[in-house]
């Protein structure tokens, strides 16, 4: 069902405010401008199924079983190996004897490391993957 | 030509390489403390719709908030909004940056639906 709001983009304003999403509009159930100076901005007068289209990043769903598939671009797979190793290395130098310990925060620090440059790496320049420029191709002049 | 990915079993197979004794759920539990991580930066984007109620100015988007399917949105950053016109067409509507708004239209909503 389609709104009686001709000019959105005109007549309607977002904002966010903690975790709510506020909307705004100055026109009345019928579409018309609210002639008043003062309170012309209220809450959206009228009921919309499916009236708004939210774009996000999302997060990730959670993985619950050893068959699940990981929610999340290839090239970021490989930085959550080097976490959960990160994670288990430093168990590891939590229970080791000294000298093992030594090793183990070593290691953990290395695959700390190659987990957030592989996310600064490929977190920011995921959508060039799917949207960025991958060749020049010149105009066809002939 | 196949995409090469990392499933959860393939994942677990090599941290055991290391770890032989590390226990499942340990690690499911640390791949999904890394999902959570990985999601604070821009790795998924999403669309979702919403109904929209007459009256009503708060619409929720934290973690209990769902899509009008029933689906929850999973919402990290909300970067764009559209309205449905008279025409049933999508439209960008402009954000408002500066929210020290005059007007708290809350008198038809419940107190539990205030931003907190």
């Amino acid at each position: 069902m389609a709104s009686n709001i001709k000019y959105p983009d005109k007549s309607m304003l977002w904002f966010i405010e903690g975790d709510k999403l506020g909307l705004l509009s100055n026109v009345d159930s019928s579409g018309n401008t609210r002639t008043t100076d003062r309170k012309q901005w209220k809450a959206i007068s009228e009921t919309v199924s499916e009236g708004i289209l939210l774009s996000y990043q999302g997060e990730p769903n959670k993985v619950t079983s050893i068959t699940s598939s990981l929610d999340i671009d290839n090239t970021l797979q490989v930085s959550i190996v080097d976490y959960v190793k990160r994670c288990l290395y430093m168990d590891k130098a939590a229970k080791g004897r000294q000298e093992d310990s030594a090793v183990s925060l070593s290691l953990a620090r290395e695959h700390n490391r190659k987990f957030k440059e592989g996310v600064r790496k490929y977190g920011q320049r995921k959508r060039e993957k799917t949207g960025g420029t991958r060749a020049v191709v010149p105009y066809d002049l002939t | 030509m196949a995409l090469h990915t990392i499933g959860v079993k393939n994942l677990i197979s090599r941290v055991r390489e290391v770890f032989p004794d590390a226990p499942e759920n340990y690690i499911i539990m640390l791949i999904n403390d890394a999902l959570v991580e990985l999601g604070l930066y821009n790795v998924k984007n999403m669309k979702a719709k919403l109904d929209v109620k007459a009256d009503r100015m708060w619409y929720k988007m934290g973690d209990d908030a769902i899509d009008v399917s029933g689906n929850p949105l999973n919402l990290n950053r909300l970067f764009r909004v559209d309205f449905m016109d008279s025409d049933g067409d999508y439209i960008q509507i402009p954000r408002l940056l500066d929210t020290n708004i005059l007007l708290n239209d809350v008198a038809s909503e419940p107190a539990i639906d205030f931003p907190s």
